[in-house]
């Protein structure tokens, strides 16, 4: 089996969550059919600056092949069309707009995808949103298998992803709140879909000792990772523990990993030990109280199912639907939504050490009930070979006509979003390996 | 994930938080044991969450989201201001209180706006007699160019309306200004209702509490009492056996025997249990027959002293009189509040189980910081207990022994 992972960003050193996941996953189906990677030059996600070489690579025993992208993002003009197609009525045209200009343009990628659409089985697209995937499925859309890697934001209430949801061959979901997402706003129930997500490359024994004695962590200690950005929920994580530990003289330690885009406040308090390597990072979270979790917005979070994976309970947004729903289905997290609630959970995770217990083996057995690697591999071969035993159930729709695509006849995508469904998927049924026929309209997978 | 970057921030983005999903907000199905992951130890993270934010309304008041306030703001409002529920004569009052303030409102008058009276004649007018005169003379040769009727019937009906459109313009204003002075002063009351409406149920929400601690008290006295009373029961039951045949009409009033046979406790209990329904002379009065060699001052001032102790003690005293068999159904009890089977003893031979048994009611009945645990209850009363010393029956009531000998 042939199997090309089509995806914006490639290398052992680039860690973005999708990017990663598209690394994981390749290295998985590796063992068990060829796999190639098709990616971008770009190694930075806001210009997509062309910085590696183009042509063949090998990652970790991966064939990747690199293609330049033809213009860097410009973040204004990025801007401005997001905010005429976000909350504007707008065309067809000003989404294709929008997304080209979002990018990473690389039509040497597309063209190679064209050529070798007969080489490869399937073909893995990752982040439905960007160029090369909403491209690519429409070039190969018999083959295409898209792993969306979707939030709850405008663009998915963009009219030109509708076609690309329903015209692939299959969807390999991140999370139950994805998939309905999805489902609802595209009416896709008839493409085969299953909630996979990710797994972890989880040490098999952690230190947490000699991370505290690195690091200098006294105490207990709680911990976030990820990159400290606005966006992550990070300035709002600021305020909460502020707060929290203006009332407390001998509060725990807040304790950050990953790269700075926030400033962070200069407090005794708050630890940034900067961004660390895997067995860091494992060993620190290993000792926590607990991880925080303080992002919006997230298809899948890699390190709340590290955390779970190490017996760590999660503290987590609540007006993150996905993390909420996962700390819901595993009773594996707690969550907060405000400051109030923030230091009341703080308070009892570092108080009750028989919950945090609790809730860290409620969270390991989700992990590895869900996201081990065995069950993600098994989920996307039993894909594969239900693909391959079931022809397509539809074509790609057709792009709609030049005058079409002019019409100023589309909602602004933020609006249609707001009509969508909201809230955590309580109850899933996490269906079994081989259960991807299509469903009934609002049926969970 | 990384594709978050570059985008706007989250303000800018779609409906999220609690407070901004709307009421299909998705459930999941109802749940099913079977297809959810096997959970250890039972956490239910849903239940601690519940816990915590229970915590925090009852710490900080009532926490409602932002749509729970505006659902109930938009409830509370509907009810009131719907005209099909609204008394006309309510309306008609907040109409005129609404009226007697004084409404700025730039309402514009029907005759501010330029009206020209406009007929066919207006388009060759002019101030100047010469133009005028030249515009008629000229008038045959514009007619020629083109025909002015219809122009000028357009003008003088844009005119009407005009006239009109402002007529209704300002009758608008009007209106829409009363209803203004209208709402504000429904919302102003309502504020004051609702305000009202908070304290009092704070102030019933306290009552409650100290009602409920009260009620709670007094169970646990009850209980202690039926315990008590239990242990005493056979013991009085046969000595009431023995001696009520024998005992002649007038044993029923107190005797000095009888008063000198009664333990130290027995004047207490008389003197709490007419605390409060009784003039302060009559105190005085009866408290020489208790047997008690104190002066009357002296009584006086550990009355008033008692009296401070509050509901409880009064609400115990009660408890003991309905508690005590025979006392409430014999007139005695209320002359002299002493238990039959304290006057009827002097005729018998008097056992310290005899002497004892009665007090030890009373002495559980103290609220005192032994009164909620039922210790006399707890213990297993035997034959060989009921005989022994006197010092070690009333052992359970020793704070009131105290009391007793500190009034003394």
């Amino acid at each position: 089996m042939n199997i090309a992972i089509v995806v914006q960003r490639y290398g052992a050193d680039i860690n973005g969550g999708a990017e990663l996941h598209a690394r994981y996953i390749a290295e998985r189906l590796a063992r068990y059919a060829d796999v190639r990677v098709l990616t971008t030059c770009a190694r930075d996600y806001v210009t997509w600056r062309n910085e590696f070489p183009p042509g063949v690579d090998r990652v970790n025993d991966i064939a990747v092949e690199r293609f330049p992208v033809s213009r860097e993002r410009n973040a204004a003009e990025f801007g401005l069309r997001s905010d005429h197609v976000f909350s504007r009525r707008h065309s067809l045209q000003d989404e294709l707009d929008w997304l080209t200009s979002e990018g990473p343009t690389s039509p040497a990628l597309l063209a190679r995808l064209s050529r070798g659409r007969d080489e490869f089985d399937f073909v893995l697209l990752f982040c439905a949103r960007y160029f090369h995937a909403y491209h690519g499925a429409r070039i190969v859309p018999e083959r295409a298998v898209l792993v969306p890697t979707a939030e709850r934001d405008p663009a998915l209430g963009m009219a030109i992803f509708g076609p690309i949801f329903r015209g692939v061959r299959a969807i390999m979901y991140n999370s139950p709140e994805e998939q309905l997402l999805i489902r609802t706003a595209a009416s896709n129930d008839h493409v085969p879909g299953v909630v996979v997500g990710i797994g972890s490359e989880i040490p098999a024994a952690v230190d947490p000792a000699r991370a505290r004695a690195k690091f200098g962590l006294a105490g207990p200690y709680v911990v976030y990772v990820g990159r400290i950005d606005e966006n992550k929920g990070c300035a709002e994580l600021f305020d909460f523990y502020t707060r929290y530990a203006a009332d407390r003289r001998d509060g725990p330690t807040l304790v950050l990993i990953g790269k700075p885009v926030l400033e962070i406040p200069n407090r005794p308090f708050i630890k940034h030990i900067g961004f660390v390597d895997d067995s860091d990072k494992f060993d620190v979270v290993a000792g926590a109280a607990a991880l925080v979790m303080p992002s919006y917005y997230e298809s899948l979070s890699m390190v709340a199912l590290e955390a779970w994976a190490l017996g760590r309970p999660v503290i987590a947004n609540a007006h993150c639907d996905v993390l909420l729903g996962q700390c819901l289905r595993s009773n594996g997290g707690l969550y907060y939504a405000n400051a109030q609630e923030f230091a009341a959970v703080l308070d009892r995770v570092l108080t009750d050490d028989a919950l945090v217990e609790r809730l860290g083996r409620n969270g390991r057995e989700f992990y590895e009930q869900h996201y081990s690697w065995t069950v993600i591999e098994r989920k996307y071969l039993d894909m594969f070979a239900f693909l391959s035993s079931n022809g397509p159930t539809r074509g790609m729709e057709r792009m709609p006509g030049w005058f079409a695509r002019k019409l100023r006849s589309l909602r602004p995508a933020a609006q249609v979003l707001d009509e969508l469904p909201s809230g955590p998927v309580v109850d899933a049924d996490d269906r079994g390996p081989g259960r991807f026929a299509p469903q009934r309209q609002g049926a969970i997978a | 994930m990384d594709h978050n970057q570059g985008r706007r921030g989250h303000f800018h983005r779609g409906r999220r938080g609690p407070d901004r999903r709307g009421p299909e907000r998705r459930q999941g199905p109802p749940p099913d044991q079977g297809n959810r992951p096997e959970r250890t130890d039972r956490v239910d993270v849903e239940q601690i969450m519940r816990d915590i934010r229970t915590r925090i309304a009852q710490r900080s008041g009532i926490e409602l989201s932002n749509q729970q306030i505006q659902e109930l703001a938009a409830r509370r409002l509907e009810a009131i201001l719907d005209p099909r529920g609204l008394k006309p004569e309510l309306l008609d009052q907040l109409r005129r209180s609404a009226g007697e303030r004084p409404v700025s409102v730039d309402a514009a008058t029907p005759g501010s706006a330029q009206t020209y009276p406009f007929d066919e004649a207006s388009l060759y007018d002019s101030p100047n007699a010469l133009l005028r005169f030249i515009r008629k003379l000229l008038q045959p040769l514009l007619r020629m160019m083109f025909n002015p009727t219809p122009i000028a019937h357009a003008l003088a009906l844009q005119s009407r309306l005009n006239a009109e459109i402002a007529a209704r313009e300002a009758e608008r204003d009007r209106r829409q200004a009363e209803w203004n002075a209208l709402h504000y002063e429904i919302l102003q009351r309502l504020a004051l209702e609702v305000s009202r409406g908070s304290i009092e149920s704070q102030n019933l929400m306290l009552r409650v509490e100290s009602l409920a601690a009260k009620v709670d008290f007094n169970e646990r006295r009850v209980r202690s009492m039926e315990g008590v009373q239990a242990r005493v029961r056979p013991q009085e039951t046969v000595q009431l056996a023995q001696a009520v045949p024998s005992v002649p009409p007038e044993a029923t009033a107190p005797s000095p025997q009888a008063v000198v046979a009664q333990p130290a406790e027995a004047p207490r209990r008389r003197r709490r249990r007419r605390r409060g329904r009784r003039a302060p002379g009559v105190a005085v009065a009866t408290e020489p027959t208790a047997g008690a060699p104190l002066p009357a001052g002296a009584v006086v001032e550990q009355d008033d002293a008692e009296i401070d102790e509050g509901f409880e003690d009064e609400a115990a005293s009660e408890l003991i009189d309905a508690s005590e068999p025979g006392s409430l159904s014999e007139p005695i009890a209320e002359a002299a509040p002493v238990i039959s089977s304290e006057l009827i003893t002097p005729p018998t031979p008097v056992t310290p189980a005899a002497a004892v048994s009665p007090t030890e009611p009373f002495a559980s009945s103290e609220p005192t910081s032994s009164s909620s645990d039922p210790l006399p209850a707890a213990e297993p009363i035997t034959v060989a207990q009921t005989a022994a010393p006197h010092e070690e029956s009333v052992s359970p009531a020793e704070p009131d022994r105290q009391d007793g000998q500190v009034n003394e």
